[in-house]
């Protein structure tokens, strides 16, 4: 038996590296001080056993080897004119790298799980920057917190003990008590519950709201109806005060803001907001990052081409342009002709159009399980799962990098191992 | 493998070279004595040689850089170059991605460049970065100005245990030397605020600016560390600083350097040699620093070269970089590092007929033409805060030709007249001062010169040949055709290997990694990492285990020892 | 006078990226010159004979130049990017990127256009006959300012972000315009006869007229009286507050 210590949980973008598991022989058999989405994860489920391919998508797949695998996958990559290498949030940075390259020699297109999730905050960046810091800084700092359209209790259940609400920090002493939350959503979640107060807004209309206290802060309140988006002009105005009378103000962002009516102009807007606070006291903003390692994909990809996410390569250099480049926009124009998905699950997420798209062309996956993508894939090829058997780099949601080191050895090859074959091969197919 | 590079015109201002027709022999990656008659040759035929360049300040990894990239598509669509069999792709300009940033540094003949600023806690970003840079050698300095257990040692006056935790700090970070960066203001920006000058009291740490640099100047010299305190000196970006900058300076006299250098780095003066009090009497104080300069042997700086057209700015200087986007309507990326320091990341256009940068560009080249000794000014941009590194060549035709700064004079806002005095200064630096500015001068401030910056044996076989015979153009006339030479060396040797022919990259070899891993005595170690502990179970949001650089994010290091030494103190 | 007609040989699925496909790039050229310009179709370098036929009728410059491209190039990208002069008459639909960067020259697509439709447009004209995507007329992202100059009219509808960023020139929507139109406005001048919903937003120089239904208003605008334009009322706000904004926004 074997207890290993300050591991790190590959769930979600808490990244929290404090979890202790517990091994016996190779298998994890305990988990402590995870939460439930991540001593799921930890713990594991039933895994794809062998690779499997089929040419029909509604026939059964046939067991091959890993070389069979690889040789078909590559052939469907080596002669696609416009491939999707898609997914990549559940990976390593290490495998990301290998995926980038993929994707450069190939001609094609690499998009992230951002695209449906956090793309929009992308988008955001590039027209107002980011006022934000890491998650220490909260934790020892902030005495206001706002949680807008995101939900910590029940999507990153540790976030508020670790970092933003019950955590005790060096001007924090009094944690909780020593905190006002604020909760701005469409509906009274399990997170509006525990906060301070409650501000619903009504769908859609979440950038009127930002532009609303906005005007107020500037001194313009007069020009301010006397309800913004459902939410009365007197609320409106007490948020704008507690926020400028804060010591140090927080506001986390998720889904509610990114995919609801506006998208990236909701973050965009919410961005400006806590940039005009900055004149009055600090302020800062940060995504609440759904995949442990989302945010390590737009690093690497960034910092070798220069874009997070949504890179084009057809031309033999990146192009960025999301509404043309992303995997959506892709998919449903019906020009992807190959897809490689990795590390993300496309047809759990992805409008209907995209799906229906995906189950017409051939499809490889590269994935530890059975998933509704396995359903269009052609080519499934089982890996070892990153950050519990493969070790390697990944970025928490506040661009902290962290080291994964292996609870247990593979059982499966490794996602580098098989991009590695993969894109050998191509270049043997191509005659490179 | 054996290497001959004949007939160049040789410029090795360590050895004492100024143009002589020397032949440089290599063997295995090194500068030797000779050579057998199978070694392979090159004439450079009369050509300009010079070693390797050598950048000690630029920003070109780390998080402040990838988020640079990240909001600035509108950069990185800027010199897109594709892939070919050889190298990856090139984008950006002011925030190229890791391949042109590799490359593009190749193509002018550098070889050596160090990242100017990493936080320890996001040090493993910075390394996954440089990883990736290819051909360079390089290294990143690390933060210490703000970090709390530095201020909590130098409140003590703890010596013992400040030089430890530098120690350890560079060893958790992989890095190579003592950055500070407006120092105490990185935590004051933690709620928003900042210090204003050296003796301003940080709340909760009970320190000064100035105890901080002193301290930590000390602790360096402890240390015996290759590199001196390099310092961004407090109220950057307002008039009037160059009082602080002076002050600072003064500061140097307190500490006794421990090695063959200096013992205070002074960085990118044109942010901080600022005269007047406001925007509208603001000037050039340059030539007092120089002054200052001339009459002192314990100071070196760089001059952070402002460059016209596109830049951005991002520095660890926080506050700066909010006033800076206030001032400018632009967008601002922040991000604060919990118990150690700020960073801030801000696009910023110079434009010639804007007064204020005008008389910036003037404050680089006045610093360097003034100060009468090139070993106390090196060539830089502060890339990108003053311009992007790829514009070197401009810098270096504009300090050897009177003529092309007074032709570039003739394009400014008339305030460059008034309130500098680059009009009026005809000095026109020679290759000799150039290799020292740009080699020989940064490889000594970075205590780097056994063997970078100079072609002597036992040097690395780092070489620049550039298409210019010394003895056949008049720089001061032929201005255009320094820049284009410097642009795009003929020849780009590194560690023995051609890696760039007539300004085409030919070969991408992995550089190496320089860090510094300083020993202190084993109690004081202990005594500050139970502290150390403290802060982790109590203020860091992630556990010690995790938090330092492994061995996996260097796979080519050069580890540099150092160690304490008694240190002599005024 | 140049006339170079341009038809799809086949079906097109992958778009193709086409910028050779301007008057400057036609001028004074050969059929077979014209044929043996690069265009590419994803990661397939190709030239625009292997994908359109192509029929040249006389020589003359970018300025004397015509194009009619007739048939479905509602997969085809960057037609018309960058030019400076001279005639492209699209006889159906056109894909993204239509017109961008022009700086002279008149573009008339009888069909729909898709997104970024004139994308950084400097100068000339750009007549859309049926509907326009989204960001018509917008910049690149990041950059801070879009269209500089020129004129843009769509006939039937365009969607989101119609002139965001723009620093200068003309957008007129006859139909309906989708959400926040003149986003950013630095000194455009829109004009939308049909509904639209949030415009205006940050805006800080420049006019926006809207003679349709505003479904939502930004709460961001001093309402400064009424005004009539060419004998319509209207009521004139200024804003946006928020940036200090001098822009002016009439709503009938």
């Amino acid at each position: 038996m074997a207890v290993i210590t300050d591991a790190l949980c590959p769930f979600c973008g808490c990244v929290c590296d404090d979890i202790t598991v517990v091994t016996e022989g190779n298998k994890i058999t305990d988990v402590k001080h995870a939460c439930k989405l991540g001593a799921a994860k930890i713990m594991g489920h039933h895994r794809i056993k062998e690779p499997m391919v089929r040419d029909d998508k509604k026939g059964n797949f046939k067991e091959v080897s890993y070389d069979e695998a690889i040789d078909a996958a590559a052939k469907v990559l080596a002669g696609s004119k416009r491939p999707l290498l898609y997914g990549w949030a559940s990976a390593l940075c290490e495998v990301h790298k290998k995926g980038v390259l993929l994707a450069e020699e190939l001609g094609g297109i690499i998009d992230n799980t951002a695209s449906v999730c956090h793309g929009p905050s992308t988008l955001a960046v590039h027209e107002k920057g980011l006022p934000t810091s890491t998650l220490g800084q909260i934790k020892n700092r902030a005495d206001v917190v706002v949680f807008w359209g995101c939900n910590p209790v029940q999507a990153h259940p540790r976030h508020m003990g670790r970092y933003s609400v019950f955590a005790r920090g060096f001007f924090s002493d009094k944690g909780r008590k020593g905190r006002k939350i604020v909760v701005v959503d469409v509906r009274k979640t399990d997170t509006a519950n525990i906060a301070d107060e409650y501000i619903e807004v009504q769908q859609g209309k979440d950038y009127l709201v930002i532009s609303a206290l906005r005007a107020i802060l500037a001194g313009q309140a007069d020009v301010v109806p006397a309800a913004v988006g459902g939410v009365p002009k007197e609320q409106l105005v007490k948020l704008v005060d507690t926020m400028k009378a804060a010591r140090f103000g927080a506001v986390f962002f998720g889904m509610g803001l990114t995919q609801s009516q506006g998208r990236y102009k909701n973050i965009d807007n919410a961005i400006s907001l806590t940039t005009e606070l900055n004149s009055f006291t600090k302020v800062v903003i940060m995504p609440m990052r759904g995949h442990y390692n989302v945010t390590g994909f737009g690093q690497v990809c960034a910092w070798e081409t220069g874009f997070a996410s949504a890179v084009d390569f057809s031309r033999g250099a990146p192009y960025y342009n999301p509404g043309e480049t992303a995997a959506n926009d892709l998919l449903y124009r019906r020009e992807v002709d190959a897809a490689l998905i990795i590390a993300g699950d496309a047809a759990a997420h992805f409008p209907a159009n995209s799906v229906r798209h995906l189950a017409k062309i051939p499809v490889v996956q590269i994935d530890p399980y059975w998933n509704p993508t396995t359903e269009v894939a052609n080519v499934v090829i089982p890996t070892a799962i990153c950050g519990i058997e493969v070790e390697g780099t990944a970025y928490r949601m506040d661009g902290v990098s962290l080291r994964y080191r292996k609870m247990v050895e593979p059982t499966h090859p490794t996602d580098i191992e098989i991009l590695e074959k993969i894109t050998e091969r191509v270049r043997e197919i191509r005659g490179e | 493998m054996e290497l001959l590079i004949k007939n160049g015109a040789v410029y090795d201002p360590v050895n004492g070279i100024k143009g002589d027709k020397t032949d440089i022999p290599i063997k295995d990656g090194k500068i030797v004595a000779s050579v057998s008659s199978k070694a392979a040759v090159i004439d450079a035929g009369g050509r300009l040689v010079m070693p390797g360049g050598v950048d000690a300040h630029s920003h070109i990894a780390g998080a402040k850089v990838n988020v640079g990239r990240i909001m600035r598509p509108e950069d990185t669509r800027i010199g897109i170059r594709p892939r070919t069999k050889i190298t990856r792709p090139y984008t950006g300009y002011t925030v190229p991605n890791v391949y042109a940033m590799g490359y593009r540094y190749a193509q002018m003949g550098y070889t050596t460049v160090f990242e100017a600023a990493q936080a320890i806690m996001k040090a493993r970003h910075t390394h996954e970065e440089l990883e990736e840079i290819p051909i360079i050698d390089k290294g990143a300095l690390t933060l210490f100005g703000s970090n709390w257990p530095t201020m909590d040692y130098v409140r003590e006056k703890n010596m013992d245990k400040l030089a430890a935790y530098v120690a350890w700090g560079l060893l958790a970070s992989r890095g190579y030397g003592i950055k500070v960066v407006n120092p105490g203001g990185g935590e004051m920006w933690g709620f928003g605020k900042n210090v204003t000058g050296l003796d301003d009291v940080v709340p909760n740490f009970d320190v000064t600016p100035k105890d901080i640099i002193v301290s930590l100047m000390k602790a360096n010299e402890m240390l015996g560390l290759p590199h001196s305190v390099h310092l961004h000196c407090n109220n950057l970006g307002k008039p009037g600083n160059y009082k602080t900058t002076l002050a600072s300076m003064e500061l140097a006299k307190q500490v006794k350097p421990s090695r063959d250098r200096q013992v205070l780095h002074v960085t990118h003066l044109t942010f901080n040699v600022w005269g007047g009090t406001n925007w509208g009497d603001f000037e050039s104080k340059a030539d007092e620093v120089a002054n200052y300069l001339n009459s002192s042997e314990n100071i070196t700086t760089d001059m952070g070269q402002l460059i016209f057209g596109s830049a951005t700015t991002m520095t660890a200087d926080g506050p700066v970089q909010y006033a800076n986007a206030k001032l400018l309507h632009a967008k601002w990326a922040n991000g604060d590092v919990e118990l150690e320091d700020a960073s801030g990341v801000v696009p910023i256009f110079y434009v010639k007929q804007v007064s204020i940068h005008a008389i910036m560009w003037a404050m680089g080249l006045e610093l360097a033409l003034l100060t009468k000794d090139p070993y106390k000014v090196l060539l830089t941009t502060d890339h990108p805060n003053g311009g992007p590194f790829v514009n070197y060549p401009d810098v270096i035709a504009l300090l050897m030709s009177n003529k092309k700064r007074q032709e570039e004079i003739k394009t400014l806002h008339e305030a460059v007249h008034k309130r500098t005095k680059i009009p009026g200064i005809e000095r026109e630096l020679d290759f000799n001062d150039i290799a020292i500015m740009t080699r020989a001068g940064s490889a000594k401030v970075l205590g780097l010169l056994d063997t970078k910056g100079h072609l002597g044996v036992g040097a690395d076989a780092d070489i620049a040949i550039y298409d210019i015979k010394p003895d056949q153009i008049d720089p001061s006339v032929e201005h255009a055709r320094i820049k284009s030479a410097f642009s795009s060396a003929a020849y780009t040797i590194k560690g023995g290997e051609v890696v760039v022919k007539d300004g085409q990259v030919v070969a991408t070899p992995a550089g190496r990694t320089f860090w510094v891993d300083a020993s202190v005595p084993e109690q004081h170690r202990n005594e500050m990492l139970r502290d150390i502990r403290l802060k982790f179970k109590n203020y860091y949001s992630i556990n010690l285990a995790n938090y330092m650089v492994q061995d996996a994010y260097v796979t080519h290091p050069n580890v540099v020892k150092a160690g304490a030494i008694p240190v002599e103190v005024n | 006078m140049q006339t170079v007609t341009v038809k799809p040989r086949k079906e097109i699925r992958i778009s193709v990226e086409a910028e050779n496909i301007s008057p400057d790039k036609f001028a004074g050229k050969t059929e077979k010159e014209i044929q043996s310009l690069e265009a590419w179709m994803g990661n397939e370098k190709t030239t625009l004979g292997e994908l359109f036929s192509v029929k040249v009728d006389g020589q003359a410059p970018a300025a004397d130049t015509k194009l009619v491209l007739e048939g479905d190039f509602s997969r085809v990208k960057r037609i018309g990017e960058g030019m400076t002069g001279g005639l492209i008459m699209v006889k159906g639909n056109v894909d993204m990127h239509i017109g961008a960067k022009m700086s002279g020259g008149k573009i008339t697509v009888m069909g729909n256009a898709d997104s970024w439709a004139g994308r950084e447009m400097k100068g000339g004209e750009l007549i859309i006959e049926g509907n326009a995507g989204y960001y018509l007329g917008a910049g690149y992202r990041g950059e801070t300012c879009g269209m500089r100059g020129g004129k843009i009219t769509v006939m039937g509808n365009a969607l989101d972000y119609a002139g965001d960023h723009m620093c200068g020139g003309e957008i007129i929507v006859k139909g309906n315009a989708g959400l926040l139109p003149g986003l950013c406005n630095n000194g455009g001048k829109i004009v939308i006869e049909g509904n639209t919903s949030m415009p205006g937003s940050e805006m800080s120089k420049g006019t926006i007229i809207i003679s349709g239904t505003v479904e939502e208003m930004m709460p961001v605008f001093r309402l400064e009286g009424a005004e009539a334009l060419d004998g319509v009322t209207y009521r004139k706000y200024a804003g946006d507050v928020i940036v200090n904004g001098k822009g002016l926004l009439y709503v009938k």
